[in-house]
């Protein structure tokens, strides 16, 4: 259907030229209203379908010049404006000074404009709309944010630093109350003694006081004790084993970029970006030709305008006024504060789990899609996504350590007739007397797993 | 005596305070130079890791990524598939343009394997702008950033793929060039992929070896007879 039209309003090109033949014979008045006659709302429609690829309604440079007060600047009959916009090379060779102008001056840079299949009464409708744009033309974005809640907003930071305040407040609150009341006491008891004609009792330091209390409740302090020494040890133990662990590490980043964002709410796949992750080693962070293949159109950020944006530009030599990049600029690197950092001692490459055994991103990563900045997913995060993703394997130490990887090791399993890679090891275990022995050996929990395929060996991962 | 009260109790106080999280900080790392080692690896400045080196060295190396692009001139070497990663020939001109949309013709043959290798890359690559049916309606174009993406089927019906391997290569309007996304071998077969789309979507038939049946998915008269035959592999193969 749509073919059709097309072809339809293709054939028309006989009659602009005719149109055209019309305006040389009979001067620039055969034809008016180019400018006042058409249907704005229509013409809207037309604009975004048709030409908002390339221009913006007012002055600004997109992928060609803007058409902001293009009545004033369009200098040659009306009849070429319509025949430029069908057919810009044939509108060309009309030979008329303003049009060469046109071609000269930005041809060169932005190429030809394509011809656009649309008739005279559909332009009028563009040309109003052009030239009174509801709303002064301001770039509308739909906000999409809600939809897409990232997970500082899921899970509230838990106030648990300020419950530790509290409690040291109150103890020493409770040392003041203490010391003041044991003062207290003592100045009584020098008080009464004093009106029994005794001696004041000797003055004694707050620690002497404590020791003697300490001595005359010997059971209950030596409970307390343990207690405390137990917590001690429990707070030891834990702050040693969150030694090495990344789990939460979210570090500031030179450019506020929000997975969120971009995977959410604008359906980017994580391979557009990380597009070497199927193929290499690394996943790769993406350098700033990839940002520009969508923010050459995308000047105007939803957060936070142009400022973030921005930065991008200015490490590539962009100008977002003329749409084109800055020559001989020197190039500024964005420098991203790497946050997934495996020891120098371990090698890991992640074509083998993407291409090879076919894993999800999340399940190493968590739900980027709700990220800000890129972060490192507590290993229950994780595992809470095995709803969204049955094949995930659920696992009790904390991400990026070696316990994680090695339990992973040793609870997937492997399909060894999925992917070419695993095709020699398939057929030794098939067909070879001693790959059988092997094969029964690794059946022995029912399962192939990357464990049985050598996944624990040391040199794997360490050499 | 009492100093050694007081230092028990600031000890506690620290160790309570020390169980804050910061998202800034990775945490206490055992043995450091383990982590951050002066061996080459990719994506670390190793200007910005004064552990390891002197200042003369610092002020050298400040700034310097390990990733570094190839000589000029060189062509990489991949044993099977030296024909795609030969030079391309074309210009990122008008002129060039034009050229590449009459000369330039693709090397792979059409298949199932590379029709279906071209989706995901398609996917991957090209679906939050085109769409999923190459109509120009990807979430990029919905939610108003870029607006009025030409569709395959509609406007670029009638594109040769050697305009379009020249656009994907260098860009096109607001389009980048991905070429440093899509090696030459995927354009291609991402291209073929296209050419599906362009006919409406519908998947042409293949024989048992993946080849396509001739005559299927070619001609537009036979439009409807097509949409009923495909119908199954094109379920399949969604």
């Amino acid at each position: 259907m749509n073919h059709s039209a097309y072809r339809f309003l293709h054939s028309r090109w006989p009659s602009g030229i005719l149109v055209l033949l019309f305006t040389f014979a009979f001067g620039a008045s055969g034809m008016a209203g180019v400018w006042d006659e058409g249907d704005p709302a229509n013409g809207e429609q037309l604009f975004n379908a048709n030409c908002a690829y390339c221009h913006y309604i007012n002055k600004e440079v997109l992928a060609a010049p803007g058409l902001g007060g293009i009545k004033d600047r369009w200098s040659a009959s009306e009849e070429l404006l319509v025949l430029w916009i069908q057919n810009p090379q044939k509108a060309a060779e009309s030979g008329d000074p303003y049009i060469k102008s046109l071609v000269e001056r930005y041809v060169p840079t932005y190429g030809w404009m394509a011809a656009q299949a649309v008739n005279e009464d559909e332009i009028k409708d563009i040309m109003a709309y052009v030239q009174n744009p509801p709303g002064g033309g301001a770039e509308q974005v739909a906000d999409a944010g809600d939809a897409c809640p990232t997970i500082d907003e899921m899970y509230p930071e838990e106030s648990s630093n300020s419950a530790t305040i509290w409690f040291l407040i109150l103890l020493v609150l409770f040392i003041i109350i203490a010391a003041s009341a044991s003062n207290v006491k003592r100045s009584l008891t020098n008080a009464y003694r004093e009106s029994e004609g005794k001696n004041p009792l000797a003055q004694k330091t707050y620690v002497e006081s404590l020791r003697e209390w300490a001595w005359n409740n010997i059971v209950f302090v030596s409970i307390i004790g343990l207690f405390v020494t137990a917590y001690i040890v429990v707070i030891a133990y834990q702050s040693a084993m969150g030694i090495g662990v990344y789990e939460g590490y979210q570090p500031e980043q030179p450019i506020k970029f929000w997975h969120s964002i971009h995977v959410c709410e604008n359906e980017v796949d994580c391979q557009y970006c990380h597009s070497t992750v199927a193929k290499s080693k690394h996943a790769s962070i993406p350098s700033a030709n990839v940002c520009m293949n969508c923010h050459k159109g995308i000047k105007n950020g939803s957060r936070w305008g142009e400022k973030e944006i921005g930065k991008i530009y200015t490490a590539i030599g962009f100008d977002p006024a003329t749409g084109q990049y800055i020559e001989d600029y020197e190039e500024q690197p964005i420098e991203w504060n790497k946050v997934h950092n495996l020891p120098d001692h371990v090698y890991f490459n992640h074509s083998q789990h993407v291409a090879v055994a076919g894993l999800e991103c999340q399940n190493c990563h968590g739900d980027v899609a709700k990220y800000k900045e890129g972060r490192i997913a507590p290993v229950e995060e994780i595992n809470a996504l095995v709803d969204e993703y049955p094949t995930l394997i659920q696992l009790s130490k904390p991400t990026l350590t070696m316990g994680w990887c090695i339990e992973c090791h040793n609870k997937a399993e492997v399909d060894l007739a999925s992917s070419g890679y695993y095709e020699e090891v398939h057929n030794r275990l098939k067909d070879d007397i001693r790959g059988n022995e092997e094969l029964r050996r690794y059946l022995e929990d029912e399962e192939v797993t990357v464990k049985d395929l050598g996944g624990w060996e040391c040199s794997k991962c360490h050499y | 005596m009492r100093s050694t009260y007081s230092l028990l109790f600031l000890l506690l106080g620290i160790i309570l305070v020390g169980c804050t999280t910061n998202e800034n900080s990775p945490g206490l790392e055992y043995m450091p130079d383990m982590y951050r080692s002066p061996a080459i690896e990719a994506y670390v400045d190793y200007g910005m890791d004064p552990y390891h080196f002197g200042e003369a060295q610092y002020d050298s190396l400040n700034s310097r990524l390990s990733a570094r692009k190839p000589a000029p001139g060189t062509i990489a070497y991949s044993g099977n598939m030296m024909a795609f990663n030969m030079p391309y020939p074309y210009e990122n001109t008008t002129d060039g343009y034009e050229a590449a949309g009459t000369e330039l013709v693709s090397p792979l043959k059409v298949t199932k394997a590379h029709i279906e290798r071209g989706q995901e890359i398609y996917e991957i690559m090209c679906i939050h702008c085109h769409g999923e049916k190459g109509e120009g309606n990807g979430a990029i174009s919905t939610n108003g950033h870029i607006k009025g993406i030409p569709s395959y089927s509609g406007k670029l019906v009638d594109l040769s793929e050697g305009k379009m391997y020249h656009s994907i290569t260098y860009g096109k309007g607001l389009m980048g060039s991905h070429a440093s996304q899509i090696n030459q071998m995927e354009r291609w077969q991402v291209i073929q992929y296209v050419q599906v789309l362009q006919k409406g979507g519908s998947m042409p038939e293949f024989d048992e070896n993946g080849n396509v049946v001739e005559g299927s998915g070619e001609a537009e008269a036979s439009d409807a007879e097509e949409a009923s035959s495909d119908e199954p592999s094109s379920e399949t193969t969604m």
